[in-house]
């Protein structure tokens, strides 16, 4: 199978962050490659080890994001794309779905793979609008993926509401991944020194066809106007003691201050 | 113009989380001079009519059909589609289930709407949809706003106050037809994990069990404590991977939001991936025997022991509680 995996840059969620100027700025400048992009990129790569294959990377941002589609090559990934963005573009996950569906016109693939959300933004709204854009079938919140060979198909095993669904897909389709897949791979010294020499293209909006202006008035549909912390909560009580007190304060408390019994 | 709820069926039951958004809805299209629409797409979607009648709501929209019968994203977005061309919405409000996020984006590019996913608020004013949502990991909340023709929501379960009001609705059933070879997909196998359990996402009390707990010892003993306190059961990522806890349970980032009256956290550390997804509970007891763990920030009572003598103990004095 031929795997496409649509991978993005997010800002290292460990780092300190604060909002300044009703922006969200970064101490640290840590960016990172998302970890549900992480889980996809291992996942085709243990496919691709099982049935052959091979697997390209994409990702849409700006000029310094290569690092993040250099690491997923040095996982193992054969070819790199960077749709090269200016940096003040303000996209929501429509706008990087439109940009993605302009990179895939022309491609083609088998099996394509997003990350279930960003871990930024939490949205977990590009896969499915990519699937519809290009009008291919698709799984989100995969767990879970084998191929079908003979039939040429995906096998995903999915996160439903109340237990998990196996559905098999007719390729070309595309398949959102969980982290709760798989332990994605340390890149060895010899992937990095071999990233190096992988085949890379990069790409413009002008190259898509497409332009920012023309984005952000009729694409993007959503817009950020302000971060606020969050709210904290009361402060609590912290208890020390033999687990015989520690248990009477317990049951006290919930009966008679927060009333939950 | 409208509007549109989607209440959600899960085993045979309306989603609380859709009656509390249906509840919202109502009261932003009153502010706006709106029509409050509902729509209920299922197998049996006409079961459920007359109790979304006790939610004020103008029309209610059914789409039945066999081929609703399991969740397939395909058959939930056609039929979605077809609702909102007919009743042409400014807002569709869905509550953030999983089967709504697996079609949401979907939809939003079939209909050319503005979607803002997992809110925790929203308003509608100037038809400008105005929301709250919780991002990285609930570590900030983002503003934002979309003045989309139509704009579709998803609202973090736990977000607003279930409200009943009297009201007369039409119910328009929908035709629903579909060829099943245009799905390209088909489903294999449903492994269902609740049975007959009490539902995670919409429980009143929760038990969650961390890496704290290390064997089957311990998970008796969460499971026992959930038991006598009719709490659902939920779990870190931790002890799913491990694999001694079902993936339905996982509560977090990755898993699901739950905002229950009391959340108990057994064996927990407290990362913020998992955190995102419990914050919101009322009460949050954390037992755990190291005192520096950072769940301990934000336990309203936090108990620093050793989980396997506390529990025993703990479920022994709710016993007696309980019989009294
Ligand atoms: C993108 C991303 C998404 C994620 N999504 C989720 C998610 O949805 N949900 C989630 O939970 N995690 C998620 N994680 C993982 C998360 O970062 C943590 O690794 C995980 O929550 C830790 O689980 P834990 O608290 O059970 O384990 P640990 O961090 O190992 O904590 C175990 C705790 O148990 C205590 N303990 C040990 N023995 C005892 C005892 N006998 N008595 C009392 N206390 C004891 C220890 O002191 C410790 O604090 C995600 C991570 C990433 C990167
Ligand atoms: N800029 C981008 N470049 C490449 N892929 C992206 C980009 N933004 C989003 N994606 C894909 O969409 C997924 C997340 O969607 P969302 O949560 O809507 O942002 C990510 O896991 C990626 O697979």
């Amino acid at each position: 199978m031929n795997f496409f995996a649509c991978i993005k840059q997010v800002p290292d969620l460990a780092g300190p962050m604060r909002i300044k100027d009703g922006e969200l700025v970064q101490d640290t400048d840590r960016m990172m490659l998302n970890a549900y992009d992480a889980s996809a990129v291992e996942e085709a790569l243990g496919l691709i080890e099982k049935y052959g294959g091979e697997l390209e990377v994409v990702l849409a941002g700006p000029e310094k994001a290569k690092e993040t589609a250099r690491k997923a090559l040095a996982m193992g990934a054969e070819k790199g794309n960077l749709i090269s963005l200016p940096p003040d573009l303000k996209l929501d996950s429509a706008g990087y779905a439109e940009i993605l569906s302009a990179f895939y016109k022309d491609k083609e693939y088998d099996v394509i793979l997003c990350g279930k959300q960003s871990q930024d933004t939490d949205a977990g709204l590009t896969g499915s609008m990519l699937a519809e854009k290009l009008q291919i079938p698709y799984a989100s919140n995969a767990v879970g993926m084998d191929v079908d060979e003979a039939q040429k198909k995906m096998i995903v095993t999915r996160q439903g509401d109340t237990g998990q669904e196996i559905i098999e897909l007719s390729t070309p389709c595309l398949v959102t991944c969980s982290n709760d897949m798989n332990e994605p791979r340390i890149p060895s010294l010899k992937g990095i020194m071999q990233s190096k020499r992988k085949p890379f293209d990069t790409y413009d909006l002008e190259k898509l066809g497409l332009n920012s202006e023309e984005l952000t008035a009729s694409k993007v549909k959503t817009k950020i106007t302000g971060y606020r912390d969050v709210p904290g909560r009361e402060p609590g009580k912290k208890l020390e003691g033999e687990p015989e007190e520690l248990v009477q304060q317990l049951i006290n408390l919930l009966e008679n201050e927060a009333k939950v019994l | 113009m409208s509007i549109l709820s989607y209440i959600a069926i899960s085993e045979g039951k309306i989603k609380r989380s859709s009656l509390e958004v249906v509840s919202h809805a109502r009261k932003l299209a009153e502010n706006n001079g709106l029509e409050t629409h509902a729509v209920i797409i299922g197998e049996n979607a006409g079961e459920f009519v007359d109790e979304i009648k006790k939610f004020g709501v103008g029309k209610i929209y059914t789409v039945k059909s066999p081929l609703l019968k399991d969740h397939i994203n395909r058959t939930l977005i056609e039929a979605v589609v077809k609702v909102i061309e007919l009743d042409k919405p400014k807002v569709v409000a869905f509550a953030s289930t999983e089967a709504v996020k697996d079609v949401l984006g979907a939809v939003a590019a079939r209909t050319d709407a503005g979607v803002i996913s997992d809110v925790s608020s929203f308003d509608l004013q100037d038809n400008t949809v105005r929301a709250i949502r919780p991002i990285m990991a609930t570590k900030f909340l983002a503003e934002t706003e979309s003045s989309a023709d139509l704009v579709l929501v998803s609202v973090r379960s736990g977000s607003y106050d279930v409200k009943e009001s009297p009201g007369d609705a039409e119910v328009i059933p929908v035709e629903f037809d579909l060829d099943e070879d245009s799905l390209k997909q088909k489903i294999r196998e449903i492994i269902s994990t609740s049975g007959d359990k009490i539902d995670l996402s919409e429980a009143n009390i929760v038990v969650a069990a961390g890496r704290g707990v290390k064997d089957h010892e311990g998970k008796k003993l969460v499971e026992e404590l959930s038991e006598v306190l009719g709490a659902a059961i939920g779990a870190s990522r931790s002890v799913v991977e491990t694999g001694m806890f079902s993936p339905t349970t996982q509560i977090g980032q990755t898993g699901k939001v739950v905002s229950p009256q009391l959340y108990i956290a057994v064996g927990i550390s407290g990362a913020i991936q998992h955190v995102s997804g419990m914050i919101n509970s009322k009460t949050i007891v954390a037992i755990n025997k190291d005192p520096e763990a950072p769940i301990f920030d934000i336990a309203t009572y936090g108990l620093v022991g050793d989980l396997y003598k506390i529990l025993p103990l703990f479920i022994e004095q709710l016993k007696e509680l309980k019989s009294k």
